[in-house]
């Protein structure tokens, strides 16, 4: 009875099995290195420990044919050796000996050999030997293929699942870490300086009334696309969609050093990316949209909220609360942006972009804060 | 020992290999000479050693038996057992006749 289709090895198509023929006598390497060539293997040879070793590290073959005896490192040294290398540790060692005694045979098994094989060496079953080997190296390289593939399979279901909150290349970072720890998002929350902006859709009552509720839901579609593209395309985070506005972090989950920057990049990409839409719909319509935005930067908390049932990566905190306060306060196509945004992204901005638009009193507090408008 | 009695038949596919086979047991002959003269014991064991791995693997079979001697005579340190090991050894090689088949 055969393989499994999927399991058969050895086919004209695979590459070369390859086999190191370590062996101090050059005759007995050469007759090795002749028998497996017969068979269609690629053979290399070495003529001791050291040079053995040295080959590996080019390449690590498929088999390794390697006699006991021989000038500096022993063939159980370089067995053990190699037995405790994670890069070599399941490549086959067959040690090849004249030494008939037991005592050399449980030293073999010590240092990790596969097989053995005596000298004089017998080739009907040197190649018997060989080819158990070889079908499980091919075997154990299968199931090696389909794990690999499982597991690219794996990430990708992952990465398209976080790439509808995070930008596809955060995902790819975060991918990286799995395994880590759990990666970014673990289960403790922590402190962290974070930029929260907040968009919103300016007129939008007006769409309600005056639209199919499938042509809404079409348009808000339209809106959170461009949104979504431009939080990405400066690598910021999704935190929440709600109605019509939208909550976008930076610095989070992964530290960012132009934080504020890209926040900002992203809102003014959010508004002049809209205007085109916006003018489209208002022709269409007759009702005038915009996008209010507001940025704000400060200590925030981030982390898993909710049951075990349902959960949110969240941030919350005073930048989430004042750029929603700051959002209200907007008006169409405007961008207003706390103290602290300020005076990260004022040097980097041509004069003029950005002004003092007075203090605004936030909820729960007694002082105002100062504002800025920004121009898009 | 008569010449035909040292008469070896190797497989055919291996005949490429023979010359060198052959070349390298020369030297060794010359090599276990001078391992005796200088009484080097652990030499001669190894090249004993060598000689019955390889020696028979090849066909030659004389070869391997002698090595094994060589080995022992080493191990126990009987010279005179090792220089009459190395004259037959030196006798075979002289006389050994190769088939291919």
């Amino acid at each position: 009875m055969g393989e499994p289709a999927s399991l058969q090895t050895s086919s004209l198509s695979d590459p070369a099995f390859r086999v190191l023929v370590v062996d101090d006598d050059p005759d007995m390497a050469a007759f090795l290195a002749h028998l497996l060539r017969k068979e269609g293997m690629d053979v290399d040879t070495a003529g001791d420990g050291d040079a053995a070793l040295a080959r590996v590290a080019e390449a690590v073959p498929d088999l390794m044919l390697l006699d006991v005896m021989m000038p500096g490192p022993s063939g159980f040294d370089v067995c053990k050796k190699l037995k405790s290398d994670h890069d070599t540790a399941l490549m086959p060692i067959v040690l090849v000996t004249a030494l008939e005694d037991k005592e050399s045979r449980v030293k073999g098994i010590e240092a990790g050999a596969d097989d053995f094989l005596s000298k004089p060496v017998n080739p009907p079953e040197l190649l018997a030997r060989v080819n158990t080997l070889r079908r499980l190296h091919d075997t154990r390289r299968e199931l090696e293929t389909r794990r690999l593939a499982a597991e690219i399979q794996r990430k990708e279901a992952i990465r398209k699942a976080f790439s509808r909150y995070i930008s596809p290349r955060l995902a790819d970072r975060i991918i990286q870490d799995i395994g880590f720890e759990g990666g970014p998002f673990k289960g403790n929350a922590q402190r962290i300086n974070v930029v929260a902006v907040f968009a919103d859709l300016r007129g939008f009552s007006g769409l309600t009334e005056g639209n199919e509720a499938g042509d809404v839901v079409e348009m808000l579609n339209a809106y959170f696309a461009i949104l979504t593209d431009a939080a990405y395309q400066h690598d910021g985070t999704i935190f929440n969609m709600s109605g019509d506005s939208m909550l976008v972090g930076f610095n989070v989950p992964f530290l960012q050093s132009d934080a504020a920057t890209r926040a900002l990049r992203a809102a003014q990409d959010m508004v002049s990316r809209f205007a085109p839409v916006s003018a489209q719909w208002e022709r269409r319509c007759g009702v005038r949209t915009g996008v209010g935005i507001g940025i704000c930067m400060g200590e925030g908390i981030i982390g898993n909220v909710g049951s075990p049932h349902y959960m949110n990566y969240t941030v919350i905190g005073d930048p989430v609360d004042t750029a929603a306060r700051l959002m209200q306060v907007a008006g169409a196509n405007e961008i207003l942006v706390c103290g602290r945004v300020y005076e990260a992204v004022r040097d980097l901005l041509p004069a003029g972009t950005i002004t003092p638009r007075g203090d605004i009193s936030l909820r729960g507090k007694t002082e105002s804060v100062p504002v800025f408008f920004v121009r898009t | 020992m008569t010449e035909s009695s040292y008469t070896v038949t190797v497989p055919k596919d291996l005949e490429d290999l023979i010359p060198m086979f052959m070349s390298n047991r020369k030297k060794e002959l010359v090599a276990l000479r001078s391992a005796l003269a200088a009484l080097d014991l652990e030499q001669l064991r190894q090249f004993g050693h060598r000689m019955k791995g390889v020696g028979n693997s090849y066909g030659f079979e004389k070869v391997s038996v002698l090595g094994k001697r060589i080995e022992d005579g080493a191990r126990s340190g009987d010279r005179a057992a090792l220089e009459a090991c190395i004259t037959e050894y030196d006798d075979y090689l002289a006389h050994v006749s190769i088939v291919y088949g």
